[in-house]
């Protein structure tokens, strides 16, 4: 562990605490300025709301349709990692545990989405959307979104299956076991911690896209969240800054407190999946 | 021991995955090379124009827009890479030493991260607007009233505010990435090296820093390639045209333009589009070797 001294610690604690309110004090900012009138909040910019105006919280979820976009978003993330966990897990399994030619070069291939220009070659997506009529549909997401989570997703439970020991499933294959059962009850429930750091890192990932919806999705009923508020912005509320502000807070404050309830699992998740 | 698998299950097991893998992945880099060959504004029949679409991209009407875009590419991987690991090594080295209330500090700095960087960018375009913004509020109030600017309708500022607003979301990241580096140096170096009597300062760059620089390097690669998939952040704060006059415009606003319309652009084509996509893939192709080998060799060893 690094120790500082009396005097660095001092200035270690300022500067925390300097960059934690510059991360916390805008979302400060928009809570209050979502309840203000639009003159209190051209008047007087610091300080609280003369009159709480809880209508302006009606009025964004009712014009910008956030119920709609909450439940879109929720399909499509939930059935995407379902997806990917559970093609990817099997990928994943065949290349650690499986005796057959090119295993490595498989494992090579399935990495290259790693590091792809994944938006920029959305052009024949496109037309293989147009072609299987999955243009606006969440289907054609959910399939977007399971392909391009495969990657990451394989890599990690190669590498977490890779230091599982053999041995149960050796003695569960001389029982007699298909290799999808050994699968299905004996790896699948010991690779439960990398399940999870999969499931929440394909989530937060497909939860936070904009650019596919934007492309793919053009009827309000099958808006993301992200599309929902976008609406708010280039509709005639453009100038509405309260409700604006009202229809931000409505999409960002569930899943701020969802993160601070869970950070630890979260950052868990994220630091084994980026530097493992 | 790799055991023998049955021909079926192995196709089980590996063949849904690689069919949607190859067709949604792969394949679109491949089918771009293809439709950039051709003029195409998305329906109807396609003619194939040779060279034609990467002659406008690069020497044609379109290269002005292109070079500026991609210049603009590369100042956002400059600026984010050196802001981002530099600020993000610091702050992560903080967290690690010997203060309290770390826990509480690795939650706050990665909050932004949880929202989409799209609302993110509208969030601070309000903030950020030259008239009741309270960015400007904010500097009057302190005295610094001087200060006040139209942070993103300026030629000059634009760009360094949208890499601001960038990093605000993105720093949190990096600073638990790097911070789970430099937790795995092991504890005896340090100790070993207090002993010795060494300062903070050569204990963070004798041993931490090298000890972590695999760290870096990764995310060095990786800030390359995502470097060159920004979208969402400029089109939130500055519109699918890049603006103020192009100030903030990068490859993928470019690239969204010329194949899915937007307005202003001077041409719209599905095979234009392709063409910036070949090109960028041609660019970050050898930077992506070398990550995806380095991944998998560390993963097999």
């Amino acid at each position: 562990m690094l120790r500082l001294n009396y005097a660095q610690k001092l200035f270690a604690y300022l500067l925390l605490i300097i960059y934690a309110v510059i991360i916390i004090f805008p979302f400060f900012v928009m809570i209050i300025d979502s309840f203000k009138t639009m003159a209190d909040l051209y008047l007087r910019p610091f300080s609280l709301p003369i009159s709480w105006i809880y209508q302006n919280y009606i009025t964004a979820w009712q014009t910008a349709n956030i119920g709609t976009g909450y439940i879109n978003s929720i399909i499509i993330a939930s059935s995407s990692v379902l997806i990917v966990v559970i093609l990817s897990s099997m990928l994943a399994y065949a290349i650690s545990r499986f005796k057959f030619p090119f295993y490595r070069q498989l494992f090579i291939y399935s990495l290259l989405g790693l590091a792809l220009p994944a938006n920029l070659a959305v052009i024949p997506i496109y037309i293989l959307m147009n072609k299987f009529h999955l243009i606006n549909s969440l289907i054609g997401l959910i399939i977007i979104y399971s392909a391009t989570g495969i990657s990451f997703s394989t890599f990690l439970f190669k590498n977490f299956i890779d230091a599982v020991p053999l041995e149960i499933e050796e003695s569960a294959k001389i029982d007699g076991a298909s290799d999808l059962r050994i699968y299905g009850s004996i790896v699948l429930p010991l690779i439960r911690p990398a399940i999870s750091v999969v499931a929440i890192v394909n989530f937060v990932g497909i939860w936070n896209d904009f650019f596919y919806p934007l492309i793919f999705i053009n009827s309000q009923s099958k808006f993301t969240i992200t599309l929902s508020v976008l609406t708010m912005f280039q509709g005639e509320y453009t100038t509405s800054w309260s409700l604006l502000f009202a229809g931000l807070s409505l999409s960002i404050i569930p899943m701020i407190i969802i993160f601070v309830s869970f950070s630890k699992q979260f950052i868990a998740g994220i630091t084994q999946g980026a530097i493992k | 021991m790799r055991r023998k698998v049955k021909l079926r299950y192995l196709l089980i097991f590996i063949l849904p995955s690689l069919v949607l893998y190859s067709l949604f992945v792969i394949y679109p880099i491949i089918g771009s090379l293809f439709i950039s060959f051709y003029k195409w504004p998305g329906v109807g029949p396609m003619t194939f124009i040779g060279f034609d679409n990467f002659r406008s991209l690069f020497v044609g009407y379109f290269s002005s827009q292109l070079w500026n875009a991609f210049y603009h590419n590369i100042m956002f991987f400059f600026f984010t890479s050196i802001l981002e690991l530099g600020l993000g090594f610091f702050i992560a080295l903080v967290i690690a030493s010997n203060i309290k209330g770390g826990n509480y500090f690795k939650t706050i700095v990665y909050i932004p991260n949880m929202i989409p960087m799209v609302l993110v960018g509208f969030l601070w375009g309000l903030f950020l607007n030259p008239q009741i913004g309270f960015i400007n509020e904010f500097l009057k109030i302190i005295g610094l009233g001087s200060l006040v600017q139209p942070w993103l309708g300026s030629m000059s500022l634009a760009f360094p505010t949208v890499i601001a607003v960038n990093i605000w979301r993105n720093l949190g990241f990096y600073v638990l990435v790097l911070l789970a580096a430099i937790i795995n140096v092991p504890n005896e170096l340090l100790e070993a090296a207090y002993i010795d009597g060494a300062s903070a300062w050569n204990v963070v760059w004798k041993i931490i820093f090298p000890l972590s620089f695999a760290t870096f390097r990764t995310l060095l690669l990786l800030l390359f390639i995502w470097s060159f998939n920004v979208f969402d952040i400029v089109y939130a704060l500055e519109g699918a045209q890049g603006g103020p006059a192009g100030a903030t415009d990068v490859l993928g606003t470019l690239f969204y333009r010329t194949a899915f319309g937007g307005l202003g652009s001077g041409a719209t084509g599905m095979g234009l589009g392709a063409a910036v996509t070949v090109f960028i893939f041609a660019i970050i192709f050898p930077v992506s070797v070398i990550y995806v080998y380095s991944v998998e060799k560390r993963s097999s060893s």
